[in-house]
């Protein structure tokens, strides 16, 4: 019996080791042919392929200026030759440069947009040029990226990001001191004087470059009268608001572009506070003893916004003193946004962050021809004070015209500009390298964690996807920042356009063409060197809504659509 | 059997079979039986019974008697004491609180989140007296903290009495008729348990709408089964007594039989679940409105000022802790409340 057993164990374990040997040498076999299979495909575009290895054949897509269904500003992006692109403009851009810095123009390789099809795999496993690449992404857990070390820059100082997040401002900060969070963004208002004491954690204040506002849709009654609306803009007391519920650095809102945003003018000035010019107001709009309204609004912190509930419950007991009764609904977040870009809410909290330093971001964005229906209608004698605006070259003609489109915005009272919301980072003392960036990507790269071999980062929440073309959430798009680069930056911790994946770029005189000049040697996180063909296939899939590979998260592509239009579009 | 405080006691033969010399008539008359004699048999057929057993007595009806039970517990009295404080709050709050509940004092000079001031405590005289403090927006905390206790007593209030009401009507057709009926309602109050009550109760409440009567609709409908099984389970064993077959031989209607017969039988676990029920409520009331589903602003309610105020906990610990307090205070009161009425009623734990 014995012997048996030991004879069978003995014939078990060979058969085990012979098992082990032919799967060895079967895993050999698949890695090259996976080695083999990269190789290929480089060209091959839309327009024409490229032959497989030698002479580089640019693509080039273009669209006609006249042509109805070209709702855009471009008129052709071409691959010049492997690291020049050129860009065509039907008007004059003024913005151009800053735009096309934005990270929702991230470049990826034209193989891999292909491969996935322009969505699937794209959003959750992004490829690259930044200094970080994917490593894991655990869904509602944690998103970690690893250093790539083959950055065509200065390398990223710590090996290893680690992304995490929560809504609660409490709990950041708990994880900040003690020391499981390495940096956390929108430190709560009330734990401003603590990080400011405390020898562990320094805190960095970020200025208040966006604008918190409370919109008035002008096609719901009874804001479909101006009187009315004038009225909530003279009898909110935004001085209180701001006193008692933002944290230090933020100021009132007197208009609704931040100062420090190219087209902000010291003139004119929003209305004093005055309830009982708001009273008169009302009456002689027919609403002696107020009315009834709903008041909408996300339970969201976002540095314009850092307690939304509290503020709204002020503006609810602010207007009860002007005899208007409100009703506070809370929404989700996407829903809200859905609802408030349809024109569906009448009364609603919201706000905008800088994206790129210019008054276009801002104004054309929001009151400009192409803008959603967040204020109803719209007001066309805006619209044309904006076209005009967008299109001057002469910055001082621009300002005069911005001051302009100011004094209408305060006319019509699409919206109360309300505050400028100061916001502060924070991160462990001894971190070096951390910044606050005044438009919301800090850049991870450059910071070291004391040594530690990890950093960790905790924002307000998850990223929604790591396709940031089709993303515009600020959560999303800072992750997506330490992935993929842009032909341009922002100058870390600030506003100004350097130069990014293109070493330089030029304009003609007219600013209708633009050249960039890309880096060579420059390698996506694949492997795969950036050509020219990149760029054209990145930018056209997103400007081309008939491109097979237009199809993202959601297909909306919002900041494509605002800063530069699609072609191809519906009549 | 001698003790008079024991509940169960031999049925007083000389009885009438209506207690019309009551000085409590309407509550005689809901726990008058005709035929005492064989009540006494029900006696430990189940708690569901023990309400009849003891209506008779020359010392007082069942809840004289209970009454007196339940005021020797120690832990009773302790919950009815709480309770008391809490109406006493809820009745008198325009006259308890110094402010406005939803008053913003910024004109006052005070700023969000103030400390407490209490001048007895040393507080300077020339500020204005909060004695637990200023809410996130410039409120008096203490003022909302008391016209809370209104909305909470008066929203659990309602979502069990409407709960109870729909339960007993269930229970007690279910449990009465059987068969079909039977296995169609229960059926269907199996359906409502087998959802965890708050999940449940926030999905109806997401549909609806929030809202303070939405909140309380949902609590209710989610809490039915309990009161429509007790009252099933209660009929079931009342309707197979002597009494009630002897009422059927006599002719007595369907619903005189169920009205005043059976209901009146299953009205002593009723009460006793539904005290408990309240502090259930309670609680669910502050969990959906610490949810923003419940109260909307600015009316004060413990869960919302919770909620508010959730990210100050390292900051201002005393605008967490008295809402929570507050909430944890009216749930224990009931609680022990109805502990203590369980015992009391419940003749097999007599000591």
């Amino acid at each position: 019996m014995k012997r048996s057993m030991r004879l069978v164990s003995l014939l078990f374990a060979l058969a085990l080791v012979a098992a082990a040997c032919s799967s060895g040498g079967g895993t050999t076999t698949t890695a090259a042919g996976g080695g083999e299979a990269t190789t290929t495909t480089a060209g091959g575009g839309t327009a024409t392929t490229a032959p497989p290895s030698g002479e580089f054949t640019g693509i080039s897509v273009e669209a006609s200026c006249d042509d109805p269904t070209n709702a855009s500003n471009f008129k052709k992006i071409e691959a010049v030759d492997r690291l020049t692109v050129r860009m065509e403009l039907c008007k004059p851009d003024v913005a151009f440069a800053s735009k096309v810095a934005f990270s929702a123009f991230g470049i990826h390789p034209q193989a891999y947009l292909e491969a996935t099809g322009g969505g699937g795999d794209l959003l959750d496993n992004p490829i690259g040029t930044g200094p970080y690449m994917l490593k894991q992404w655990d869904k509602g857990n944690q998103l970690v990226l690893e250093r790539n070390e083959n950055y065509w820059g200065e390398k990223a100082k710590t090996k290893t990001l680690v992304f995490r997040w929560s809504s609660e401002a409490a709990q950041r900060f708990v994880e900040l001191q003690a020391g499981t969070a390495d940096g956390i963004d929108n430190v709560g208002r009330d734990d401003f004087a603590v990080a400011e004491q405390s020898p562990d954690v320094t805190l960095y204040p970020r200025e208040g470059t966006n604008i918190f506002y409370i919109g008035l849709n002008r096609d719901k009654p009874p804001f479909d009268n101006e009187k009315v609306r004038q009225a909530i803009a003279v009898g909110i007391d935004r001085q209180r608001i701001v006193d008692n519920f933002y944290p230090p650095g933020s100021v009132v809102a007197d208009q609704f572009m931040p100062s420090s945003i190219f087209g902000y003018t010291p003139e004119p000035k929003w209305y004093d506070y005055d309830p009982q010019k708001a009273k008169d107001l009302l009456t002689e709009a027919g609403f002696p003893n107020g009315f009834e309204v709903t008041l909408n609004y996300r339970d969201v912190v976002r540095s314009y916004l850092p307690s939304p509930s509290t503020v709204a419950q002020d503006i609810q007991a602010q207007l009860a003193d002007l005899g208007i009764t409100v009703n506070i609904e809370v929404m989700e977040s996407g829903a809200f946004l859905d609802a408030s870009d349809a024109g569906e809410l009448t009364m609603y909290l919201l706000g905008w962050g800088a994206d790129y330093p210019d008054a276009t971001n801002f104004l054309d964005f929001h009151f400009g021809r192409g803008a959603s229906a967040q204020f109803g209608a719209g007001f066309p004698d805006l619209w044309d004070v904006l076209d005009e605006a967008a299109t001057t070259a002469d910055p001082a003609t621009r300002l005069e015209l911005y001051s302009k489109a100011t004094e209408l915005i305060k006319q019509h009272v699409p919206m109360v500009p309300v505050a400028h919301g100061g916001s502060g980072v924070a991160y462990r003392s001894d971190v070096d390298g951390g910044h606050a960036s005044p438009l919301g990507n800090e850049y991870f790269a450059v910071m070291d964690p004391g040594g530690r071999d990890t950093f960790v980062w905790m924002q307000n929440a998850e990223p929604i996807s790591l396709y940031c073309a089709d993303e515009s959430d600020g959560e999303s798009l800072r992750a997506c920042e330490q992935i993929n680069e842009s032909l341009l930056s922002y100058a870390v911790g600030g506003t100004d356009v350097q130069p990014g994946l293109a070493e330089s770029w030029e304009a003609n005189d007219d600013g209708t063409v633009w050249t960039f000049k890309l880096r060579d040697g420059v390698l996506f996180h694949d492997g795969t060197p950036l050509t020219a063909n990149d760029v054209v296939a990145s930018y056209d899939a997103q400007w081309d809504l008939s491109n097979p590979l237009h199809v993202g998260r959601d297909g909306n592509f919002v900041y494509w659509g605002a800063l530069f239009g699609f072609k191809n579009a519906e009549g | 059997m001698s003790d008079p405080t024991v509940p169960p006691q031999p049925p007083d033969e000389g009885m009438p079979p209506t207690n019309v010399t009551d000085p409590m008539p309407a509550m005689a008359e809901a726990f008058a039986f005709e035929r005492e004699d064989e009540i006494e048999r029900a006696v430990g057929e189940g708690f569901a019974a023990s309400g009849g057993d003891v209506s008779g007595h020359a010392t007082g009806g069942l809840w004289r008697t209970a009454g007196r039970e339940l005021l020797r517990k120690k832990s009773a009295v302790v919950g009815l004491v709480m309770l008391t404080v809490l109406v006493f709050l809820a009745v008198f709050a325009p006259v308890i609180a110094p402010y406005d509940p939803n008053e913003v004092l910024f004109s006052e000079g005070v700023a969000p989140r103030d400390a407490p001031c209490i001048h007895l405590l040393g507080c300077p005289d020339d500020q204005p007296q909060h004695i637990l403090g200023i809410d996130g927006n410039g409120r008096d905390y203490f003022s909302r903290l008391v016209y809370g206790a209104r909305v909470s007593l008066l929203a659990a209030f309602v979502a069990v009495t409407f709960a109870m009401v729909w339960g007993t009507i269930v229970g007690l057709i279910a449990g009465f008729f059987g068969g079909a009926a039977d296995n169609v309602l229960m059926r269907l109050m199996d359906v409502l348990l087998s959802f965890p009550s708050l999940l449940l109760a926030i999905a109806i409440v997401s549909v609806l709408g929030p809202g303070l009567i939405n909140a309380i609709l949902a609590i209710s409908v989610v809490t039915i089964p309990q009161y429509a099984r007790i009252v099933r389970s209660s009929v079931l064993s009342i309707r197979e007594q002597e009494f009630v077959a002897a009422d059927r031989a006599l002719g007595v209607g369907t619903w005189r039989l169920l009205w005043h017969r059976i209901f009146p039988n299953a009205l002593t676990p009723l009460v006793v679940i539904a005290t408990l029920g309240i502090a259930t409520a309670v609680l669910e009331i502050a969990s959906l409105s610490f949810l923003g589903l419940g109260v909307q602003p600015p009316t004060p309610e413990w869960g919302s000022m919770l909620a508010a105020e959730r990210n100050q906990v390292f900051t201002a610990p005393h605008l967490v802790f008295f809402a929570g307090l507050m909430i944890m205070w009216n749930v224990l009161s009931f609680n022990l409340l109805g502990d203590g009425l369980r015992d009391a009623l419940d003749p097999r734990l007599g000591r």
